[in-house]
């Protein structure tokens, strides 16, 4: 009966552990402790006995791609001190689940990330030199053009039709 | 998604963290004591397991920190408990949180007659 039980327990962490593999490894490895140390307490303390139980149990955790998507939400503004939390991750996060492409999800995360940063230093000189040179006029075209130029990284990402 | 998960999404977002704080503020709690907490309140999490990694984030950024302890009644418990800084964090979002919602009431027409 044990071993029944823990075939959809394994099974489910390995559904989650698929779709981590963005994440850094500690907090990839600190999340499926704490989803199986749930699902045993749960197991053991509300003495579930038989498979349906334990699948309502996995239900409510919630499915895995629920579960991924948070575990990215919550890592999404992770190095706060090169960045303020604006994170690039959201979109990224829907893209994620093909296992094949989790080599090169971190590169494009990080290509995302080294752009953000420079579009802001960039906007931030341009403030600086508009303000300088003429206070009165508000110029709010780099603004508008900032969110288009963020979302551009994800885009070339390789296309590989047939 | 339906715009009634929509809102629910919003609202609790930046207000879910602070929830949790406040359910460790006395008392240390472990992980599963903690989302069935919140599956009892109606609305609040969207499901369970994603209450984990909502505790890990606290925890990095050091507003609760967490401690295994055995159980007399099965595995291992991971208990979680609030730290100084935590405890800031909490006070403040009390102050913000009920200038805001009388903001919101005031406007959107929800709070008490006068």
């Amino acid at each position: 009966m044990k071993t029944q039980y823990s075939d959809v327990v394994a099974e489910y962490l390995r559904e989650v552990d698929l779709r981590l593999a963005g994440l850094p490894v500690l907090q990839r490895r600190e999340l499926l402790a704490d989803l199986a140390a749930h699902i045993e307490t749960e197991r053991a303390e509300r003495h579930l006995r038989g498979e349906a139980e334990l699948i309502e149990v996995l239900e409510r955790l919630g499915s895995p791609e629920v579960v991924a998507r948070a575990a990215y939400e919550e890592a999404g503004p992770l190095p706060p001190i090169v960045a303020p939390p604006s994170p690039p991750l959201p979109p990224m996060v829907t893209a994620m689940p093909p296992r094949e492409r989790a080599p090169w999800v971190l590169p494009v995360i990080g290509a995302g990330f080294v752009a953000l940063l420079v579009m802001m230093a960039l906007c931030a000189g341009f403030f600086a030199l508009t303000r300088g040179a003429e206070p009165t006029t508000p110029d709010v075209a780099p603004i508008t053009a900032a969110p288009t130029a963020v979302e551009a990284p994800p885009a070339p990402t390789p296309s590989y039709t047939g | 998604m339906s715009d009634v998960g929509q809102l629910a999404t919003s609202l609790r977002r930046g207000t879910l963290e602070f929830c949790v704080l406040a359910m460790v503020e006395f008392e240390d709690r472990y992980g599963t004591e903690i989302v069935r907490r919140f599956g009892d309140e109606p609305g609040l999490a969207a499901s369970e397991g994603t209450i984990y990694p909502l505790l890990s984030r606290l925890r990095r950024v050091g507003w609760l920190d967490s401690k295994w302890a055995e159980s007399p009644s099965g595995p291992p418990r991971r208990y979680y408990g609030l730290t100084a800084a935590g405890r800031a964090a909490l006070e403040h979002f009390r102050t913000e949180w009920v200038s805001f919602r009388q903001t919101v009431d005031r406007l959107v027409g929800t709070g008490e007659a006068a």
